[in-house]
């Protein structure tokens, strides 16, 4: 078993990780809040999701955090009438990715909620590891 | 028990202190896991009480009992914690809270340790 010191910082770090792609993941979903298919009538960008499961560390003896899956969001497109758009069928009705911009920023503070929560985790753990190397100063 | 078991209490401490970050880590990396539980460490009053004083063997016959090793305790799950839809119980704020602790508690040991130095060397001088 490793020093619980270092093991903390690389389970803050693991939480790091995760975090960055789940952001990475709602970058994506924001970006192509409006990507509909090349052909006409076809599916638009499917809404990417991601989960997390807790994994033990057999060297920290403690659950780390890993990405599970990035799997896709089954919620049905939106269909708007645009009959302009490359990518409307016979009848003018396009389909709009199945992406609300607004849950999207919802889900990216609280990502950057937890993001520096586990920032501050590793930068106090190294504050504590440097009290201890301190006591060997002004001796 | 050491002759001078301030150190062996302080470094003990130290120990339980590590113990107890790696776990609020582990609680904050995995604050958006779907059913994870929050957990936090026994108190270290009760980690102490585990270990027992090593008997003296003053007969070849005597069987030494096995040297207790301090052991910071195996973490249980927080109790007052309320989980939320996806069945996680973890609360950042109490987390962020319980790392201040720490800090503080970790920063008290070592001045301790450092002042209990300089008392044995204020000694030999």
């Amino acid at each position: 078993m490793i020093d619980p010191l270092q093991s903390s910082i690389k389970i803050a770090g693991a939480g790091l990780d995760a975090q960055a792609i789940r952001l990475r993941i709602i970058a994506e979903n924001v970006a192509n809040s409006q990507s509909t298919s090349n052909a006409a009538g076809g599916d638009p960008y499917t809404r990417r999701t991601v989960s997390f499961a807790s994994e033990v560390d057999r060297a920290a003896g403690l659950p780390l955090v890993r990405v599970r899956s990035i799997g896709v969001d089954s919620a049905p497109f939106r269909i708007e009438q645009d009959p302009g758009n490359p990518a409307a069928d016979a009848q003018g009705f396009v389909k709009m990715p199945n992406v609300d911009v607004l849950v999207e920023l919802a889900d990216m503070r609280e990502a950057n909620r937890t993001y520096e929560a586990n920032l501050q985790v590793a930068k106090q753990t190294s504050d504590l590891m440097n009290m201890t190397v301190g006591l060997l100063k002004d001796v | 028990m050491s002759d001078v078991y301030l150190f062996q209490l302080a470094s003990q401490r130290t120990q339980w202190l590590s113990s107890r970050q790696a776990l609020i880590a582990s609680n904050v990396a995995n604050a958006n896991t779907p059913g994870y539980a929050a957990r936090d460490m026994q108190p270290f009053s009760a980690a102490l009480d585990a270990v027992h004083v090593a008997m003296t063997t003053t007969n070849p016959g005597h069987v030494a009992p096995a040297i207790d090793e301090f052991d910071p305790g195996r973490p249980a799950e927080d109790a007052g914690a309320d989980a939320t839809l996806s069945g996680n119980s973890v609360n950042l704020q109490d987390q962020m809270v319980k790392l201040g602790d720490v800090n503080r508690l970790y920063q008290e040991t070592t001045g301790i340790k450092r002042v209990f130095h300089q008392m044995m060397l204020s000694a030999l001088k």
